[in-house]
């Protein structure tokens, strides 16, 4: 049989087999990261896309009447029922539509299913607005115009001076909340712990002044209120809008090209600087994208040193022993073990058993709410440091291999001690293999997902991790994380597509840091090889 | 070619301290098992050149290496004897390495400039010293450079990195590197090796120039330059020590038949 084989395919037919297969297994890795990169950076840039805005007449699949609506495609695709194949092919892909209507005066959305079929017809009007409201959500709808306090109709060419009023009345609520009547009510509080008579006068004076600056937040309130931007939905219904709950109207109908590359820069930057809302499927990614780049940080302050420093032991000190190899195959095997074991390792060593011990020793008087006992940024920073610790080890070790002998006995004859010739020869020429391994440390652990989530990561983080007061780093808190919160995403985004769309945005985003890292550490490597070449 | 006959000649084998740079008794050598030095046993001149000659692998790079302890470097390395440079003896356990290093100055075959600026390269173990007054490492680069002859070349783009300089040039700043720490041994091993005849010529130049203010030690594989530069040579052949005498002796009346073979190139 063998033989036989042999002599169908000669040499020449086996290596051109050979040839081909390889190639083609290189074309299809090629192909399959193109498309990844195509598929994200569609998906995820269709988030900032300004989709135009259509009016559709439908009707209703079961009672047969025709309705008329605003409204904007989501997505398509095969229903998910058990004749879908029959469906498919009498009534085309069901259609994923978000729609806003008027329902006894209120501005109602909803995500609604509809087959091609159903629509009666539909068209693009340019009078059709996005609305964007404080709470994540977008409605369309078609202004008609402003109600103030004082007048009943405003044309909607002040809409921004309108708005503008709106923001500063915003403003002095927010002041009289958190500067007068927060600390009043802390005292109060305070009081009442302390056990003050409930008619002491001190007491009451507050009492007085807190009812004081409520009645202002209820005069203010009520001037906000006044404030309305009257919207029809496409059968005409009038709603009313308080303009306070409005972020930005746009007209994406209107918008030409240029327009709405403009419009979409200016949500990359919202995406980029705002917090989440809805539940994480709308508004930006900042504290994510913040938590993200800390936690790397911390983690590269964390691990350089200690990998460097491994890494210069065992491979300019440690005697050339069995030990020794024993040890640098178990550093090799670090890099193999799943995440999660860091993960669970990191909860349990980390955040119980030295956090909790920390607790016990410097923070008693806050216990039972634990203080370092709990799972925070510090804590994660150390697991992924020592998640990535054997990359820096194995990329150092690497480099200081590859240190020419000649260059260290150069040093030596000049009268350097061991410790100097690493420092000051050996170090610098190996540089570039360092900062390659410590780069590759940064996009893994912007990466990981699992084992952030047992030490520290969270959905939603009410604060951030660095703020004003002291010691403004705040490495015991919790924080977001890009990882976490497209894991998080993704399972909202079954109820609401809407927010699937954000979390193709977020793996952008996440992939462009991973890229980004990735190209700087390419970059700084050449530009070292260069510095630090040898003929 | 007149001075080659001029050429005083001490006598060797009863120097007087004051004239001895080096003294080796008894070295022996062992890299693991193997035997690489075997007894010797010689007194290197002051202010002269001494030529080490022999096949590859006889032992004279090793030689040279343990007049600064560089074997000290390579695993498995033991020895036994002296070595006496100002009559102390550097193979004492007590021997500050470091400090014997910088003052027996080494430059080895290939030139091996340090990833940094000329300028860093020269003051590199001035630094190491606890030299850091700007002005005075300003002054001991200057007069470094110009003892290698390259101080022209390069004074104009001193804080350059060093690797952009030509093979020729980058083995004279390893030798202003040796110089800047003004040593009074200088232990050349090859060191024109893998440099063009002409650069080679540089460097002939340079050491010749070098001995007034040190004693320079070379190994060499190129008879010619021993004859040419040294004022003594030693033959060395597997490990031994097998004549050591005023170069123009040994290269024209040699009295062992194995130095007579080497130098008409009968082996090796």
């Amino acid at each position: 049989m063998k033989s036989a084989i042999g002599k169908i395919y000669t040499a020449d037919k086996r290596q051109a087999l050979a040839v081909g297969l390889a190639a083609s297994m290189a074309a299809v890795l090629l192909l399959s990261l193109i498309s990844i990169v195509i598929f994200i950076l569609i998906r995820g840039s269709s988030y900032f896309w300004p989709a135009s805005i259509n009016t559709i007449e439908y009707s209703d699949f079961h009672s047969g009447k025709t309705e008329q609506v605003f409204g904007q495609i989501l997505m398509s695709r095969v229903p998910a029922s058990t004749f879908a194949e029959d469906r498919v092919i009498e009534q085309g892909l069901e259609q994923h539509w978000l729609m806003s209507r008027v329902e006894n005066g209120e501005l109602i959305q909803s995500n609604e299913i509809i087959l091609p079929t159903q629509i009666v017809s539909s068209r693009n009007e340019l009078d059709i607005a996005e609305l964007r409201l404080t709470d994540g959500t977008r409605a369309f709808i078609a202004p008609a115009g402003i109600r103030t306090e004082d007048r009943e109709y405003v044309d909607l060419v002040e809409f921004s001076d309108v708005h503008k009023n709106v923001k500063i009345l915003q403003r002095q609520l927010k002041v009289i909340r958190d500067e007068h009547l927060s600390p009043i009510h802390r005292q109060i509080a305070q009081y009442d712990r302390d056990g003050v008579a409930l008619d002491a006068p001190a007491r009451v004076k507050l009492l007085n002044e807190f009812e004081h600056f409520q009645r202002a937040i209820g005069n203010l309130e009520q001037a906000l209120n006044g404030y309305q931007l009257v919207v029809r939905d496409a059968m005409g219904k009038q709603a009313l809008v308080p303009m306070g709950n409005i972020v930005s109207v746009n007209f994406p109908n209107r918008l030409g090209f240029w327009g709405k590359m403009g419009f979409a820069a200016q949500r990359i930057w919202g995406f980029l600087t705002e917090e989440p809302k809805l539940a994480n499927t709308a508004g930006g990614v900042f504290p994510a994208l913040f938590g993200t780049v800390l936690m790397i940080l911390l983690m590269t302050v964390i691990v350089t040193p200690f990998g460097v420093l491994a890494a210069i032991y065992l491979s300019e000190y440690a005697p050339n022993n069995s030990l020794t190899a024993a040890v640098r195959i178990a550093v090799s095997n670090m890099a193999g073990v799943p995440s999660i074991v860091y993960g669970v390792f990191g909860l349990g060593f980390f955040v119980y058993g030295i956090g909790g011990t920390i607790d016990s020793l410097f923070y008693s008087d806050r216990l039972p709410s634990p203080t370092f006992g709990t799972p925070g940024l510090f804590w994660a920073s150390l697991t992924m440091a020592l998640l990535t610790l054997p990359v820096v080890i194995v990329a150092t070790e690497e480099g200081l291999k590859r240190v020419p002998q000649g260059l260290r006995d150069s040093s030596y004859a000049l009268g350097a001690t061991k410790i100097e010739t690493i420092w000051y020869t050996v170090l610098p020429v190996a540089s570039p293999a360092i900062m390659t391994g410590v780069i590759l440390a940064c996009a893994r652990a912007a990466g990981e997902v699992a084992p952030l989530m047992l030490v520290g990561a969270v959905k939603f983080a009410p604060t951030l991790p660095v703020d004003g007061d002291f010691p403004f780093l705040h490495v015991e808190r919790q924080f977001m994380h890009l990882g976490v919160f497209i894991y998080d995403g993704t399972f909202h985004s079954q109820v609401n597509s809407q927010g699937s769309s954000m979390m193709f945005a977020a793996c952008l985003l996440l992939l462009v840091c991973v890229f980004g890292l990735n190209f700087v550490a390419i970059k700084l490597r050449s530009r070292l090889r260069k510095r630090y070449a040898r003929d | 070619m007149l001075n080659l006959f001029e050429r005083e000649k001490l006598d060797l084998q009863s120097l007087s301290p004051s004239d001895t740079a080096i003294n080796v008794e008894g070295l022996n050598l062992w890299f693991g098992k193997k035997q690489v030095l075997n007894d010797i046993s010689m007194k290197i001149p002051k202010h002269r050149i001494t030529a080490l000659i022999g096949q590859s692998g006889c032992g004279k790079s090793t030689l040279i290496s343990s007049f600064n302890r560089m074997n000290d470097l390579v695993d498995g390395c033991r020895y036994l004897g002296k070595v006496e440079i100002d009559g102390r003896d550097i193979n004492h356990s007590r021997e500050n390495v470091a400090r014997l290093r910088a003052s027996v100055g080494m430059v080895f075959q290939r030139p091996n400039p340090f990833p940094m600026s000329i300028y860093e390269n020269v003051c590199y173990g001035l630094k190491l010293q606890g030299m850091s007054l700007r002005r005075t490492l300003d002054d001991s680069v200057e007069q470094a450079l110009r003892d290698a002859a390259l101080w022209e070349e390069v004074k104009d783009r001193l804080f350059e990195p060093a690797n952009i300089l030509s093979g020729g040039q980058q083995q004279r700043l390893v030798f202003a590197r040796a110089l800047a720490l003004q040593p009074d041994i200088l232990l050349l091993d090859e060191p024109t090796s893998a440099l063009d005849p002409l650069t080679t010529l540089y460097i002939e130049e340079l050491m010749i120039s070098l001995k007034k203010r040190c004693t320079v030690i070379i190994v060499t594989h190129n008879m010619q330059q021993a004859a040419r530069v040294s004022d003594y040579t030693a033959f060395i052949h597997q490990g031994e020590l097998i004549e050591y005498a005023d170069s123009d002796s040994l290269f024209t009346m040699p009295v062992k038949k194995q130095t007579e073979d080497y130098i008409t190139g009968r082996y090796g």
